[in-house]
């Protein structure tokens, strides 16, 4: 049987968004690497605070957007010009114009597809499970809690940290050790 | 965490709450999913029973036709499309208020649009359903619907691009595949929410399951927010495109009455003054039922009566241009069909109803009293769904049953099958929508909170004569 691998957070409640903005970015500037935030709806400046690079979501629209682009316009090329031409009143049998409205049409369901699998991607989800959840506390972060997680090396001595967030203004600090994920 | 009510004076310009002052995170989270967790009342039972009733209609409809073939319908030479592709434009119409609330207005950064977006937007969703459902049957064998699709068929043959018709099968199915990601996407946060605030284990497990471990991660929201502001860009040209595309049907035909360029705007306009009155006529007894008013107030409604005063002055102007193209053209059968056949011909109380409600009964909104008077827009909205109803009835009955011969008129006369199916899928909104309210936050609950902290340092900075914040 394969060894489970463990990972542990020091899991640090804030009062207001503000609160953990400010503690995020100060634990950013000590040195902390790895931080995540947890809240029912986007922080402002949350991602600055995390340090996060511009998001890969818009290349991936922009690469769906082109792909459906480009199939829709073979697609129909191939099929009404080469394949299966159909003399319709004597027009062009490559009769762009009227190739168009589908070719918008699969631009943007693509774009939306790879929107959406980019975003479930880029997330890692779906993630039935994480270590976070192992704190019932933590069950505020999609309700009405702020929620700041540091990666902790597992079996260390995590006082240290736990009082810096204190320190910060953080309501409760509790340690969560889980499967890593 | 108890926040502080806003004191400040709120802005002259919008002198009403988009938002209750006196809520917090904690408090919008139980008051926007208490309906979920409440069991659902006697009225939500009644009202399941007359719409799963009327679900009973379309399915008795559905199976007769099924069974006997679309000769049932009161469809006839010259009149081959009629109720079929009336409802079928009427509920696509319907479903573009839902994608005009949450995209065009997130891109215009309307804010008010939050607490109706996820409501407006399941309302698409289903409306899209009800409309796939006529051209499907109008197939006469829809289990060979599949024949719509470029698919490798062993005759070899592909679908023929150059049709208006082809253009509908993708731009119906993409919209309905895209309203149905973005209602998604936005409601996943509420979902882990509802997974959060479960009180049994099979809810916790259901919810969790949809909302896909969602634990509102600081880098899950980076990506989400541009993912959620993109579908809202793409699909704002979608909606546009799908009722323009609809419209093609029509405009691209020869037909006196339809063979017009003012129709993709006008359908356009339509569509959302149609799906706006079906809006409020939804949303004014479920917000009154859910206990909505604090974050569905009366701005909301009022805002909502203005798009619909606009819009109905974009049907009329669509109205007007017909005629006077009809007029200036000198064209014969034109001016039969606009001055003649449609005013004064066998369906000419359809035409005036429709005149009443679509171009007269907007006109109402011009005062204030109306636009904020619950019981004035939600007959308003009722008038105006019938008028709209009319309009898609005029457009392809009047047209087809007297276009160039007249010893090939005919007179079209729906069938109880004809009713049965669309009392049908009036069921099925309504039954598919209970679900929805039973079943889902009817407002994006992270959306709201949000919304309330903006508004909160909005009102601090107003405090201390600072405008505008964000």
């Amino acid at each position: 049987m394969e060894a489970t691998v463990l990972d542990s957070w020091v899991l640090a409640e804030f009062g207001t968004p503000d609160a953990l903005v400010d503690a995020t970015r100060q634990m950013r500037e000590k040195g902390f690497q790895g931080m995540d935030t947890y809240s029912p709806y986007p922080l402002h400046g949350g991602s600055e605070a995390l340090g996060l690079p511009p998001s890969r979501v818009p290349f991936i629209a922009l690469g769906g957007a082109l792909t459906g682009m480009c199939t829709a316009l073979a697609m129909q090329t191939w099929m009404n010009t080469y394949d299966y031409p159909l003399n319709i009143g004597g027009r062009p049998l490559l009769s762009l114009p009227a190739w168009v409205p589908i070719t918008f049409e699969l631009s943007v369901l693509f774009a939306a597809f790879g929107i959406f699998f980019g975003l479930l991607a880029l997330s890692r989800l779906p993630q039935p499970y994480h270590p976070v959840f192992e704190s019932d506390a933590f069950r505020s972060a999609s309700t009405h809690g702020y929620w700041l997680s540091v990666p902790q090396a597992t079996g260390q001595d995590a006082t240290a940290v736990m009082d810096q967030l204190k320190s910060l203004g953080a309501t409760q600090v509790t340690l969560v050790t889980g499967e890593k994920e | 965490m108890a926040e502080t009510a806003i004191t400040a004076p709120l802005d002259p310009l919008e002198p009403r709450h988009l938002v209750a002052p006196h809520h917090d995170d904690a408090s919008l989270n139980e008051t926007l999913l208490a309906h979920v967790w409440a069991k659902p009342g006697k009225g939500w039972f009644m009202l399941f029973g007359v719409t799963l009733s009327a679900l009973g209609l379309l399915v008795i409809g559905v199976t007769y036709t099924l069974a006997r073939g679309i000769g049932v319908w009161g469809n006839n030479q010259p009149v081959g499309w009629a109720f079929d592709i009336i409802n079928f434009v009427w509920w696509v119409g319907i479903g573009h208020a839902g994608t005009l609330i949450s995209a065009i207005l997130l891109l215009f950064q309307q804010k008010w649009r939050t607490s109706i977006n996820r409501f407006a937007e399941a309302m698409t969703l289903f409306a899209v359903m009800c409309a796939g459902l006529f051209p499907l049957l109008h197939t006469g064998r829809p289990w060979f619907a599949f024949w719509l699709f470029p698919y490798p068929s062993t005759l070899g043959a592909w679908p023929q691009f150059r049709s208006p018709l082809v253009w509908d099968v993708f731009a119906i199915s993409t919209y309905l595949t895209v309203s149905a990601l973005f209602w998604y996407v936005g409601l996943i946060p509420d979902l882990a929410a509802l997974r959060d605030s479960s009180k049994t284990k099979v809810q916790r497990v259901v919810y969790g399951l949809f909302s896909l471990g969602w634990r509102g991660s600081g880098r899950h929201w980076h990506n989400y927010k541009i993912a959620y502001l993109l579908l809202a860009g793409i699909s704002t040209p979608l909606v546009v495109s799908v009722h323009t595309i609809v419209s093609f049907d029509f405009a691209v035909s020869l037909i006196p009455g339809w063979h017009t360029t003012v129709f993709p705007p006008y359908f356009v306009a339509g569509a959302v003054f149609s799906g706006f009155a079906m809006v409020i006529t939804l949303i004014v007894p479920a917000r009154k039922y859910l206990g909505l008013r604090d974050v569905i107030t009366d701005r909301h409604l009022e805002n909502m009566n203005k798009v619909i005063l606009a819009t109905g002055m974009l049907v009329s102007y669509g109205y007007m241009m017909e005629h006077f193209v009809a007029w200036y053209s000198q064209n014969q059968y034109e001016l039969w069909t606009f001055y003649v056949n449609r005013a004064t011909g066998p369906y000419a109380g359809v035409y005036w109803l429709m005149i009443a409600c679509n171009v007269i009964t907007p006109n109402i909104f011009w005062f204030k009293k109306c636009r904020t008077s619950i019981p004035i827009m939600w007959v308003a909205s009722i008038m105006v769904n019938i008028g709209m109803w009319c309009e898609r009835f005029i457009i392809i009955v009047t047209s087809l049953s007297q276009d160039f011969l007249p010893s090939s008129w005919a007179i079209y006369t729906p069938t109880w099958v004809d009713w049965c199916i669309y009392i049908g899928t009036l069921g099925l909104f309504g039954t598919l929508f209970l679900l929805f309210l039973k079943f889902v936050p009817a407002v994006a609950v992270s959306e709201v909170k949000e919304l309330q902290l903006e508004l909160k340092h909005a009102a601090h900075l107003n405090g201390h004569g600072t405008h505008g914040a964000h």
